[in-house]
C-alpha cells in the first residue's frame, strides 16, 4: 500500500523546461519595487538579478501550488492561540483585570467627570531599567543621533 | 558746482548735444535725439530715454517688485474674500474626511510597561521593545482601553468586542521596527456620529446642526520625537515612540472649510471631557490629516473627484485655511482643463497654497498583515458599561443645562467653558454654590436654579473677572477652580451686591482691590464696613426732589413726553427719558443714587406730575 509514493515535494517546485510562456513574469522593475519596499540593496550585477528572478519565480510557483487549496468559509490563522470560548474568557478584558487601574482616577467637578490622578508613581516593572542610549552609535547628550541627507549609506 | 548756462541746458535736451569745453578729450560726446519735430511734448520720455544710456539700469530690488505686483492686484480689483464668504464656490461641491490622531491619557505605553510621559528627560522611558531590541516582544498594557473606549464612546461608536492589531510597514527613522502595530483591517470600535451645532462655529450655509459619521476608531502607536539640527542631522529621542495614539476616521460628508475646523475644535473638546486627550493641538497632542476632493455640482455620476491629502497641520486655522486653499487649487486645475493628481501635500502656516510631499509614483505600499505576536483584544460587554456610566456629564449636555437651566446665552456658555482649560466654569459652580448658601435660598436638592443669581455669577466670572487682567493666566486658575479672587470671596462680594448693599460700581472696585491682594480672605465684608461703602440710598420723596429740581426749565424734553403720551409720538423717547435721568445723577450724591430707581421714578413723575402740569398750562 505504501510502497509507492502518491506525491513528492517535487510538484512544489518548477520543472525545468516550464518557462515562462504561460505565467506572467516578473519585471526588473517589480523586482527593484520590492527590494525597494524591503530596505534590500539592488542586484549588484545583471547576472545577480536574473537569478534572483529565477529564485523568486521559482517561490511564487509554489505559493501558486498553495493557493489551489479550497479554503471557502476557513478564517485565516492569525497566529496559534486559545480559541475555545474558555480561552476567550481567559483572554477579555473585563472591569475586574482594570481594577488597579480604574482605582487610580477619580470622578471630580460639577460634572463629574473621569480624571486620572498624576500624583501617583507609575510602575514600570523594571522595563526601563537598562542603558537605552548604550546601544547609539552616534549621540549627543541623551538624543540618538541620525544623519538625514541624501547619500548617506 | 557753477550754474549750467540755459543755453548749454536746451542744447543738451532738445539737441543731444555736451558741450566738450573743458573735456580731457577731443572726441565730441553725441547722443542722438528721438525725434525732433514734438520736442516739447515728449520732453519728459526724452530725458530718460537719454539720461541713463551709458550705464545699465539698476535691477528693481525684489521688495519693490512685490509691492508693484500688489499694487497691480488691488487696482485690477480682486480683493481677498474673507473666509466667512469663503465657504462655497458656485457651481462647485467640496467633500471633505478627516482622520484625527490623538495622544491617549494612559500611565504607561501601549505594548510596553514603560512610563508615558511629556517633556521629561530624553531617553529616560524606553523599554526593549520600544526600540526594537531583537528578542523583544510587545506586552499589551489593557489599561490603555480605558481612556480609548471612553472616547469612541463620546463619539457615538459601538465598540466591538473583538478587535486585531496589524503591521504597517515603512522604514523610517522614528520608527525603530520598521513596522508600526495599528488596528487596520479589525479596529475596537466603529459606525459613529458627532453632532455639530450653530453654536459649535459651523458653517452658517450647514444650518443649524449637521452630524458627521465616524467610520472607525483604531489604536496604534506613536513615533520617536525628532528634532531637526543644523547640517542634516536628526536628534531623536525615544521616549514618545510606543505611545498609544487613537486614530479618528470620519466618512467624507463635511462640504465646507469652516465645519471642519469645527469638527477638530469639538473632538478636543470632547477627549478633554473624557480625560481621554488632554493635550491640545498646540502641544500636539492632537494632529488631523485631511482628505481634500471638488467634483461639479451638476455631476451626475455620483463618484467623488480624486481626494489629495494634506498632512502636518496643526492648528484649527490651519484646517480652515489649508482647505479653502487646496480646494481653490484643485477647482483651478479642473477649471484650465487639467487632472488633479492623487498625491500627499503638506501646509505651512502663512502660506496661501499647499505644497506637494509625494506623489503617486512615491506612494508607499504599507504591505499590512496581521501581527502574530499580539493576540485579539477581546473587551467585556460590563467594562463598557462602566466606563460609559463613568464619564461624567457630556460637554454638549453641560452646555445645554447653562443655557437652559442657568439662563446663559450660548456664546456665554461656549466661552465660559472653553476658558482655562475648563476650569473657569469650575469656578463659576464654586461661586454660585457659595453665593447660593450663603442666600440660603437653594437647599442641596432642589434643581432649579435662580436664574438672576446665575446670570449676575456667570458675568462677574466671564467678563469682570476678564477685565482684571490682559493674560489669563495671571489669574492663576487652578483646575479645581481657585484663582487669586477666592470664589468664597467673589461669593461675598455679589452677596452684597445681589440684595443691593452695595453699587456695582463700589463692587468693582472691590473686586480690584481683591485681586491685587489688598483684602485678605474673607475679609469682603470687613472692608466694606472699614470703609463704609454701604449703599444707603436716597429715599423715594428725595429722589422725586432731585427730579422735580432737574426738570425745571426742560419743558421743551417735556414736551416729547407729551406728544408721545397724546399719540402723536412714534415711540417712547428713551434717550430723553436717560437724559433726565442723567442730569438727575449729576445733581444729587453719586455714591447713593441707583440708575434703575432714578429712571424708574423719573418715569413715574412724568406719568403723574409733570405731564398734567404741562397740560394745565397749555
Amino acid at each position: 500500500l505504501l510502497s509507492k509514493p502518491t506525491w513528492s515535494v517535487r510538484s512544489l517546485l518548477p520543472s525545468e523546461p516550464t518557462s515562462t510562456s504561460t505565467t506572467p513574469t516578473i519585471t526588473p522593475k517589480q523586482l527593484h519595487h520590492l527590494l525597494r519596499l524591503s530596505a534590500l540593496p539592488p542586484p549588484s550585477s545583471p547576472s545577480a538579478e536574473k537569478s534572483m528572478i529565477a529564485t523568486l519565480e521559482s517561490q511564487l510557483y509554489f505559493v501558486r501550488a498553495i493557493q489551489q487549496v479550497d479554503t471557502t468559509g476557513v478564517e485565516p490563522l492569525r497566529s496559534i492561540r486559545d480559541e475555545t470560548a474558555a480561552g476567550l474568557k481567559e483572554a477579555s478584558i473585563s472591569v475586574e483585570t482594570l481594577k488597579e487601574a480604574l482605582e487610580k482616577e477619580e470622578s471630580w467637578g460639577h460634572c463629574k467627570r473621569p480624571r486620572r490622578r498624576r500624583d501617583v508613581p507609575v510602575d514600570t516593572y523594571g522595563s526601563e531599567d537598562w542603558d537605552a542610549l548604550g546601544t547609539a552609535s552616534q549621540k549627543v547628550g541623551r538624543y540618538f543621533v541620525v544623519k538625514s541627507g541624501k547619500g548617506v549609506a | 558746482m557753477a550754474r549750467i548756462p540755459t543755453a548749454e541746458l536746451s542744447r543738451y535736451l532738445f539737441a543731444g548735444q555736451i558741450g566738450h569745453r573743458g573735456c580731457l578729450r577731443a572726441s565730441r560726446i553725441r547722443i542722438a535725439p528721438t525725434s525732433s519735430s514734438l520736442q516739447t511734448r515728449q520732453f519728459a520720455s526724452h530725458v530718460e530715454s537719454q539720461a541713463p544710456t551709458a550705464t545699465t539700469v539698476p535691477p528693481t530690488p525684489l521688495r519693490k517688485q512685490l509691492k508693484e505686483q500688489a499694487k497691480a492686484l488691488k487696482a485690477s480689483g480682486q480683493k481677498k474674500k474673507k473666509k466667512v464668504d469663503n465657504q462655497t464656490v458656485p457651481g462647485w461641491e467640496l467633500t471633505v474626511g478627516i482622520e484625527i490622531h490623538a495622544q491617549l491619557n494612559t500611565a504607561r505605553k501601549l505594548f510596553s510597561p514603560a512610563a508615558n510621559s511629556f517633556n521629561d528627560d530624553p531617553n529616560s522611558h524606553v523599554a526593549l521593545f520600544d526600540v526594537a531590541m531583537p528578542g523583544s516582544q510587545p506586552v499589551f498594557q489593557p489599561e490603555t482601553l480605558i481612556p480609548a473606549v471612553r472616547a469612541a464612546l463620546a463619539l457615538n461608536c459601538e465598540i466591538q468586542r473583538v478587535s486585531r492589531f496589524d503591521r504597517k510597514h515603512y522604514f523610517h527613522w522614528d520608527q525603530p521596527s520598521g513596522y508600526q502595530i495599528t488596528q487596520y483591517y479589525e479596529p475596537f470600535a466603529k459606525d459613529g456620529k458627532l453632532e455639530l451645532l450653530a453654536r459649535d462655529g459651523i458653517a452658517a450655509e450647514d444650518g443649524e446642526s449637521i452630524t458627521v459619521g465616524i467610520k472607525q476608531v483604531q489604536m496604534e502607536q506613536d513615533t520617536a520625537k525628532t528634532t531637526a539640527q543644523p547640517g542634516e542631522v536628526q536628534w531623536l529621542d525615544f521616549n514618545r515612540v510606543g505611545v498609544p495614539l487613537i486614530e479618528i476616521i470620519t466618512l467624507p460628508e463635511i462640504h465646507h472649510p469652516a465645519t471642519a475646523a469645527a469638527f477638530v475644535r469639538k473632538v478636543q473638546v470632547m477627549l478633554n471631557a473624557v480625560d481621554a486627550c488632554v493635550s491640545g493641538m498646540e502641544a500636539g497632542g492632537l494632529r488631523a490629516d485631511v482628505n481634500v476632493s471638488v467634483r461639479r455640482t451638476d455631476d451626475k455620476c455620483g463618484t467623488l473627484g480624486t481626494r489629495t491629502e494634506i498632512k502636518n497641520l496643526s492648528s484649527f486655522k490651519a484646517v480652515e485655511d489649508a482647505i479653502i486653499a487646496e480646494r481653490d487649487r484643485q477647482i483651478a486645475v479642473l477649471e484650465s482643463g487639467g487632472v488633479v493628481e492623487g498625491e500627499t501635500r503638506g501646509w505651512a502656516i502663512g502660506s496661501t497654497e499647499t505644497r506637494r510631499l509625494r506623489g503617486k509614483e512615491g506612494e508607499v505600499d504599507y504591505r499590512y498583515m496581521p501581527d502574530p505576536d499580539l493576540g485579539p483584544v477581546v473587551i467585556d460587554l460590563p467594562l463598557v458599561q462602566y466606563l460609559a456610566s463613568s464619564s461624567g456629564l457630556a460637554p454638549d449636555a453641560e452646555t445645554d443645562q447653562l443655557i437652559e437651566d442657568y439662563g446663559l446665552t450660548a456664546k456665554d456658555a461656549i466661552s465660559l467653558m472653553a476658558l482655562d482649560d475648563g476650569a473657569r466654569v469650575q469656578y463659576f459652580y464654586n461661586v454660585l454654590d457659595a453665593l447660593e448658601q450663603k442666600l440660603g435660598s437653594a437647599s442641596v436638592d432642589t434643581i432649579a436654579v435662580d436664574r438672576g443669581l446665575s446670570t449676575l455669577a456667570a458675568n462677574w466670572c466671564l467678563h469682570e473677572l476678564g477685565k482684571l487682567t490682559e493674560l489669563s493666566n495671571n489669574l492663576g486658575m487652578t483646575h479645581k477652580g481657585e484663582c487669586k479672587v477666592p470664589s468664597a470671596d467673589l461669593a461675598a462680594l455679589l452677596y452684597h451686591l445681589h440684595r443691593k448693599e452695595i453699587t456695582a460700581k463700589v463692587a468693582k472696585e472691590l473686586l480690584w482691590a481683591i485681586f491685587r491682594g489688598e483684602i485678605s480672605q474673607g475679609g469682603v465684608t470687613e472692608a466694606i464696613e472699614a470703609n463704609d461703602l454701604w449703599f444707603h440710598e436716597l429715599s423715594e420723596k428725595e429722589y422725586s426732589d432731585l427730579a422735580d429740581q432737574v426738570v425745571e426749565g426742560e419743558d421743551k424734553v417735556l414736551g416729547e413726553f407729551l406728544r408721545f403720551a397724546e399719540g402723536k409720538g412714534k415711540a417712547y423717547p428713551q434717550g430723553k427719558l436717560m437724559f433726565l435721568v442723567g442730569k438727575v445723577m449729576r445733581a444729587g450724591p453719586e455714591q447713593r443714587m441707583d440708575p434703575a430707581s432714578v429712571e424708574r421714578v423719573v418715569r413715574a413723575r412724568i406719568d403723574e406730575v409733570y405731564i398734567p402740569g404741562l397740560k394745565s398750562k397749555e
